[in-house]
């Protein structure tokens, strides 16, 4: 199957996301969608998935003009789409949610019809039996890896007989072992004649498994390009474009902070909420250190924040700062001055969507605002963190729920890091930010270790964290499972550790990390 | 020790007669959110087809008649609940309040002229035979249509439930309608469904009620069973399998209730008569320990009615 997409230009508004796209995707190829978030990479693979009608240009399939008006026009012309949050129902069994995805289940649905009558089994299962071997049908999707959850979305699109998968950045949840696995399942499926667009920002997608690489930035296509013919530098410079040079990111340096003596003490921290648990967690954070904590999502970074900052009830151990103990086991968990928590989620978890945002911001310290609260004050310290932060629309009257997800994140981090602490919990400070706005959270957060804050930093990036942090802590199953000096760590390592239980040289197979477990609050 | 094997045994099978008007509404309501939608109206849908199936019965002297009669009035109010609920997006909490005190008012007026009427009601298998079977026989015996038709209601329903293909849409609407959707399936037709078929189970449950084990019409006479029932469905933890069982506690405890009375315990009348409201509650706060841990099978889509205004 042979698709063209000409001239097509779609505008949210006055924001113009795709500007006149033009792009063939033909067949058995694998065509790298590569831009910065926001660069209308999503957009245009929407448009062909149906989900939003283009404005203006038309999309070839064949050589016939179509018009793609739903996502079920577009499966039945055999165009499926892997999206980054995954449809999936957790409580059901992988069978059940192929069963549900699939257009002609039959009526009864007895398991061992499946596993006995090869006919049938043929149909349903055979992409499962294929793709992973070892996963059995009737596992709950909530016991699943997020790789392995990813691959059953992949095998839900391959089941409505798609010709052309278009895969919404795969390998942004993934471990490094997985992604590079997923990066043989996308050759594999082009070799079987299959067409494949992968929508992606990292480099390394694109050097490890694309035919073609066609460059986005701001809604315009750039430049498309075999890959044998482009390097990395070349394409950073086509993604970046000469944009104006913001001031780099500055950490503090790392021999003076590990002269230091340690600030903030973790020992033998224990807890448990629900399904999750922390246990036997030591940790030390110098002044002005920032510590990585890498880990598959869902493996306890959430209640390691939590419990920090005094949110969650600890069962064992105790968190010293200066030599003052701040949580303890023997203690009730209590909020404290000195310590600062942007938590995921900010637009859901920091702020109150009814309540202004003078309001919002005022909630962070109000226990000394006085019976009476002054609002003058409260209002101009709003309006310099919407001013620093560039928040839009930069109202303090507004109400909270008025502004939208990214930019209530900025207003939550500057309210955040708007004191002296000594010490920063952030939990995933830059998630779904466009580069520049995560680029000024990194700022903003690491000019704080430079004033001798300790940060202990969660997040999913990787990249990020082998970058920034000084140290990088990996928890896995609700302990650290290993500390790396990202200097000299390799990336592999970090993410055995991440998945597996022996860093020995095999990669990890589907059924081997089933111990990820999905947390009661997602 | 045979007194005491009679004694249990009739304890038992009393609980299960007395059990089964709430089992009927614990099934009906497992279904009901099983596809995300809550039903508090049950109560007022049993009200209905108690007064409705009785009042048939007395007019036309068959109980089948009353029966069906009352199946068709717990429908009929629950699409009053459909209607608020799917049709005007309604709080779902708000529209079952509203039901269930309609049904109460509804069923009290138009019951004004049932009240002490004498109804000749199901006869029970003791007659066929079933009755000679020795020690058991007496109790079997003892056991009516209703009672039978409900127990075979649970393969049924666990059934196409679990093993089919409209059974999987079903749960999978009461996980999140949002995916069921973006799947390709409208939720709306398996809430219809849910909601209409929560009518029909209430509705015969109130005939179990009046029509079988009383025999006896008076206003009000549910006294809470399906509100109790709505309760018992986290007690099952949506598990039709499991429905028995809850229901037997509420059973269990109202035949024991009569028992303590009957054997003189002195306390009143009016606290013990707690007591089948009281058990309940005490098992479903134990059983929320677990249910805080393990998630306890509750359809997420439940969420939602919370969430949403």
């Amino acid at each position: 199957m042979h698709i063209e997409l000409y001239n097509v230009s779609k505008r949210f508004g006055d924001i113009t996301a795709n500007d006149g796209v033009s792009l063939d995707i033909r067949e058995g190829e694998v065509v790298a969608l590569l831009g910065e978030n926001g660069a209308g990479k999503s957009t245009l693979m929407k448009m062909l998935f149906g989900l939003y009608p283009p404005d203006d240009g038309a999309i070839l399939v064949d050589g016939k003009e179509t018009s793609i008006h739903s996502p079920q026009k577009a499966m039945s012309l055999g165009i499926g789409m892997v999206f980054q949050q995954f449809s999936l129902i957790p409580a059901l069994s992988v069978l059940d949610n192929l069963l549900l995805a699939y257009p002609r289940a039959p009526f009864w649905t007895f398991r061992h019809l499946f596993e006995t009558s090869a006919a049938r089994s043929g149909q349903i299962l055979d992409y499962l039996h294929e793709l992973a071997p070892g996963l059995a049908p009737h596992t709950l999707v909530r016991d699943l890896s997020v790789g392995q959850r990813q691959l059953l979305e992949l095998i839900k699109v391959l089941n409505l007989n798609a010709r052309v998968l278009i895969l919404d950045e795969p390998t942004s949840v993934l471990p490094p072992q997985e992604a590079e696995r997923l990066w043989g399942m996308i050759r594999k499926l082009a070799e079987g004649g299959r067409s494949v667009v992968l929508i992606t920002h990292k480099m390394e997608d694109v050097m490890a498994c694309a035919d073609r690489v066609v460059v986005m930035r701001n809604g315009k296509l750039i430049n498309t390009l075999e890959r044998d013919d482009c390097t990395e530098v070349s394409l950073v410079q086509m993604m970046m474009g000469e944009r104006v040079d913001r001031a780099p990111v500055t950490t503090p340096p790392h021999d003076s902070v590990t002269r230091q003596p340690a600030k903030v003490l973790i020992r033998d921290l224990a807890a448990s909420q629900g399904l999750q648990s922390i246990r036997g967690i030591n940790l030390e954070l110098r002044p002005g250190e920032i510590l990585g904590i890498a880990g598959v999502s869902g493996n306890g970074q959430h209640l390691l924040a939590d419990a920090l900052v005094g949110l969650a009830r600890l069962s064992a151990g105790d968190v010293i700062i200066d030599g003052v103990t701040l949580q303890s086991a023997s203690r009730s968990p209590a909020s404290s001055g000195q310590v600062s928590y942007i938590p995921e989620q900010p637009a859901v978890n920091a702020v109150a969507a009814d309540l202004s945002l003078t309001v919002n911001v005022a909630l962070s310290h109000f226990r000394n605002l006085s019976f009476f609260p002054h609002w003058a004050p409260e209002k101009a310290t709003t309006e310099s963190i919407l001013e620093n932060y560039e928040v839009r629309p930069p109202n303090p009257d507004l109400k909270a729920g008025q502004l939208s997800g990214g930019n209530l994140q900025k207003l939550v981090v500057g309210r955040e890091l708007k004191d002296e602490k000594d010490l920063i919990v952030a939990a995933y400070p830059t998630m779904g930010l466009d580069a520049g706005a995560a680029h000024d959270i990194y700022q903003a957060l690491f000019r704080k270790a430079a004033e001798g804050a300790a940060i202990l930093w969660i997040s999913e990036d990787l990249d990020d964290l082998m970058e920034y942090a000084h140290r990088i802590a990996v928890i896995r199953g609700g302990e650290i499972a290993g500390i790396f000096d990202p200097r000299e760590a390799d990336r592999y390592d970090i993410g055995r550790a991440m998945t597996s239980q022996q860093s020995d040289e095999t990669p990890p197979t589907p059924d081997t990390n089933v111990e990820t477990r999905t947390g009661v609050s997602g | 020790m045979e007194m005491i094997i009679i004694e249990v045994l009739s304890l038992l099978f009393a609980a299960l007669r007395s059990a089964t008007p709430v089992l009927a509404v614990v099934l009906g309501e497992i279904m009901t959110q099983r596809s995300g939608v809550i039903n508090l109206g049950v109560e007022g849908q049993m009200l209905m087809g108690a007064m409705t199936g009785f009042a048939v019965t007395a007019i036309t002297g068959d109980p089948w008649l009353g029966v069906v009669a009352a199946c068709g009035a717990g429908i009929l109010l629950s699409l009053v609940h459909v209607v608020l609920v799917l049709g005007c997006g309604a709080n779902q909490i708000a529209s079952g309040i509203a039901v269930m005190i309609l049904g109460g008012g509804l069923s009290a007026y138009y019951g004004i002229p049932f009240v002490g009427e004498k109804i000749n009601s199901f006869d029970s298998f003791g007659g066929s035979g079933i009755g000679s079977i020795p020690l058991i026989g007496r109790f079997l015996g003892a056991t009516t249509p209703t009672v039978l038709l409900t127990l075979i209601s649970i393969p049924v329903i666990s059934l196409f439930l679990y093993r089919t293909r409209s059974g999987l849409h079903w749960r999978s609407v009461g996980e999140s309608s949002e995916i069921t959707r973006n799947l390709g399936h409208s939720p709306v037709p398996y809430q219809f469904a849910a909601i209409v078929f929560g009518g029909l189970m209430s509705g015969f449950a109130g005939a179990a009620l009046a029509v079988d084990y009383t025999s006896n019409w008076v206003e009000h006479m549910t006294a809470g069973r399906g509100l109790v029932a709505v309760g018992l469905v986290i007690v099952a933890r949506w598990n039709p399998w499991y429905a028995l069982p809850a229901a037997l506690l509420f059973g269990v405890s109202e035949a024991l209730n009569l028992r303590l009375q009957s054997w003189g315990v002195d306390v009143s009348q009016y606290l013990l008569a707690t007591l089948p409201y009281l058990i309940p509650l005490v098992v479903l706060m134990l059983s929320f320990r677990g249910l805080k841990a393990g998630g306890g099978g509750m359809p997420m889509g439940l969420k939602a009615v919370f969430t949403n205004s």
